[in-house]
């Protein structure tokens, strides 16, 4: 018992940072632009294809194919989808900022559906599955008889850094107090002189290349990726954004965990739960939602009159 | 009051003549841009259509005399309507594929009117019209397949199951509202799919099959239907049927527009604080938009399963609602005729696609996201509301 207990506490850990990820991805967005960018979780999704491309490029130009491409490959991939969504929000995104917010919503799941499709074109035999390895294996250490792999230590260390990354770039770089301003109230900022454009372009950068580290990450927990991946990465990460609260970046990560936890609550002790894990998922949403209308740690917004 | 005639204020042979020409060109272009088959061709069709919309834009009278030459000779131009829906299949002949098209554009515009009551009256996100529609055709079936009862008794309890959902739903919205509510409704409709994906009575994924065709005066809408000597082709059957359902849907929509519950909806959409200071029952208008909006919606889901009697659900995911959901954008919100051809044009335009092949999707996405772009108000946006009087 201890040890599927701790085996599923390792699961839950695992997806819990992986939707955490996607999650902040769609606060920091929410937060700064008021829009909510539902093609994200395809974003998130191209990372893993564009790493296998690189890594195959890279074996095919030295002539030795090797593990170790794919290890060089996925920082650059990083990069890439970061430099991916600054181009969608320059194309696309920014035109609706100040939409009504079903137009924005709208238009970003027909921008998924354009990502999709070019996944699918673009990436030899694309309609299919590729399998994705693990970036790291083996097992590190063991607890109470269950071996916990390096693959959710990296996941874990992964989590942790990125988000005291984020959290100390938002708090003690100029550019983090800029894009601060900005979601606080993008006119008031752009009176103190604070160019929104590159607001925008860093938000974007930095958001989609946390959504790419998720994407990779979950490519690798699962083992394969497939081009239509971003439709649930994108609601789960969404949905884990909205009930912790918009724009909350501790509401995102506590909304990760949330969804995470339930998921691997129901598939390990609700008989045929795996199937009806999304079921329990989206209930709990509803029910969140009913009892804390604005997310668990989002600011209740006072109307004023 | 000078008595001349001016651009915007036509004559009543001029009105006539314009509400039946525009109409007919109108029912031509349909004709056309289901018959072609090439890809250029279409492209080419729909170049003209943007020019039309281009040149509505840049003069905008043309707008406003349609409008009067319509409200002046409005009898005529609905018996000319009738006409024209009337006369199509035969147009059409025994192009069974057209027909097919037709009638699921039908359905998808009175999915469309429905979602409009909430989305463009309210201005109440719903990405659970797929849901209702799902529920529509599957107690529907289930009734039908289990206890043989016959489709024009499904059809009452199909909606009030659905209307009862549509409550379901709209108890949240009370208290949830924009992005947080739009997330409400899309679990919903993610629940109702994986629930009809998972449970074994309702056929699991491979859904339900051979829903009996439904029966009137002892025509079966299996057989083709024969008309002073004319042999149509049994989609024809549906194809009026479903017709029949876009006019209630029409009326429905036009009569509550035209109500104290239009009123009220639109005062919501304006501004909620200020509505309920005016006495409105904010809460339970909110919760009658869900109920109409499902009510309609499993008129269109019991029709569909019967037509094509198999259903599965594939049919009632997260993308149709956020297809219908498109069609009333694009159309224009709150506008009944918009929102129509906004249900035509995006269930007719991804077949025509197909001469694309694979890219189909890919340019579809694309058509949707620029058409967003350079007219971000819709075909044809809300006008003002108008009480008679001076035109």
């Amino acid at each position: 018992m201890t040890e599927l207990l701790v085996q599923q506490l390792v699961n839950w850990i695992t997806l819990g940072c992986i939707y955490a990820l996607l999650a902040i991805g769609f606060s920091l967005i929410f937060g700064v632009l008021n829009v909510i960018h539902f093609s994200h979780g395809d974003v998130a999704t191209t990372a893993p294809f564009i790493s296998l491309a690189l890594a195959q490029a890279l074996a095919t130009a030295v002539g030795a194919s090797g593990p170790a491409w794919l290890i060089l490959a996925v920082p650059a991939a990083v990069f890439a989808v970061g430099l991916i969504g600054v181009l969608l929000d320059k194309l696309v995104i920014r035109r609706f900022r100040d939409a009504p917010a079903m137009m924005a919503l709208v238009a970003t799941v027909a921008l998924g559906i354009v990502i999709r499709e070019l996944i699918r074109h673009l990436y030899p035999q694309g309609s299919n599955p590729h399998a994705f390895p693990r970036l790291v294996s083996g097992m590190a250490f063991e607890v109470s008889g269950v071996a916990i792999s390096w693959f959710a230590l990296l996941v874990v260390v992964l989590t942790v850094a990125l988000v005291v990354m984020l959290f100390v770039f938002l708090r003690l770089t100029p550019l983090g107090l800029r894009i601060r301003a900005a979601s606080e109230d993008r006119i008031v900022a752009r009176m103190m002189g604070i160019r929104d454009a590159r607001v925008f372009r860093a938000t974007f950068f930095i958001a989609s290349v946390i959504g790419a580290t998720a994407g990779l990450l979950f490519a690798s927990y699962a083992g394969v990726t497939r081009f239509d991946f971003g439709v649930m990465a994108g609601l789960l990460g969404f949905s884990a954004a909205v009930i912790g609260g918009l724009g909350s970046m501790p509401g995102a990560i506590l909304g990760g965990l949330i969804i995470a936890g339930i998921e691997v609550l129901a598939q390990t002790f609700v008989p045929d739960g795996a199937s009806y894990r999304l079921v329990f998922v989206f209930l709990l949403v509803i029910a969140v939602l009913i009892f804390r209308p604005a997310g668990l740690l989002g600011r209740t917004v006072m109307e004023k009159v | 009051m000078q008595g001349s005639v001016s651009l915007a204020a036509p004559g009543k042979a001029a009105a006539a003549a314009f509400a039946i020409a525009s109409q007919l060109c109108g029912a031509a272009f349909l004709y056309l841009i289901l018959k072609v088959d090439g890809g250029w061709q279409v492209v080419g069709l729909l170049a003209l259509l943007g020019f039309g919309f281009y040149l509505l834009e840049r003069l905008p009278w043309i707008g406003d005399y349609a409008l009067a030459s319509f409200a002046r000779a409005s009898l005529l131009a609905m018996v000319t309507a009738a006409v024209v829906v009337v006369a199509f299949p035969f147009v059409v002949g025994s192009n069974t594929y057209m027909l097919h098209l037709l009638i699921v554009a039908q359905l998808y515009a009175v999915l469309a009117l429905a979602l409009n009551f909430q989305l463009g009256s309210a201005n109440i996100p719903n990405f659970a019209t797929g849901a209702s529609y799902g529920i529509g055709a599957y107690v529907s079936a289930l009734l039908a397949i289990n206890f043989g009862i016959s489709f024009w008794l499904t059809l009452p309890v199909a909606a009030l199951a659905a209307t009862l959902f549509g409550f379901i739903i709209g108890i949240p919205s009370m208290r949830t509202r924009d992005t947080y509510l739009a997330l409400v409704t899309i679990a919903f409709g993610v629940v109702v799919q994986q629930l009809l994906n998972n449970f074994s009575w309702t056929g699991g994924p491979n859904g339900l099959v051979g829903i009996p065709a439904p029966s009137l005066f002892g025509h079966s809408f299996a057989d083709p239907l024969v008309i002073f000597g004319w042999k149509l082709p049994s989609q024809a059957n549906f194809y009026y049927l479903s017709a029949a359902l876009v006019v209630v849907a029409i009326v429905t929509a036009h009569r509550l527009h035209g109500s104290r519950i239009g009123l009220a909806w639109n005062a919501l959409r304006a501004d909620e604080i200020a509505a309920k200071a005016q006495g409105i029952n904010v809460a339970w208008f909110k919760v009658l938009a869900f109920a109409v909006d499902a009510f309609l919606a499993a008129f269109a889901g019991t029709i569909y399963a019967f037509y094509v009697s198999y259903i599965s659900p594939d049919n009632f995911t997260f993308l149709v609602s956020v297809t219908i959901m498109t069609m009333v954008i694009v159309g224009g919100m709150d506008n009944i005729f918009g929102v129509i051809v906004g249900a035509f044009l995006l269930t007719i335009l991804p077949e025509k696609l197909r001469a694309f092949a694979d890219y189909r999707l890919l340019f579809f996405g694309v058509v949707i996201i620029g058409f967003l772009m350079i007219r971000p108000q819709g075909f044809f946006p809300q006008r003002m509301r108008r009480y008679g009087g001076d035109l």
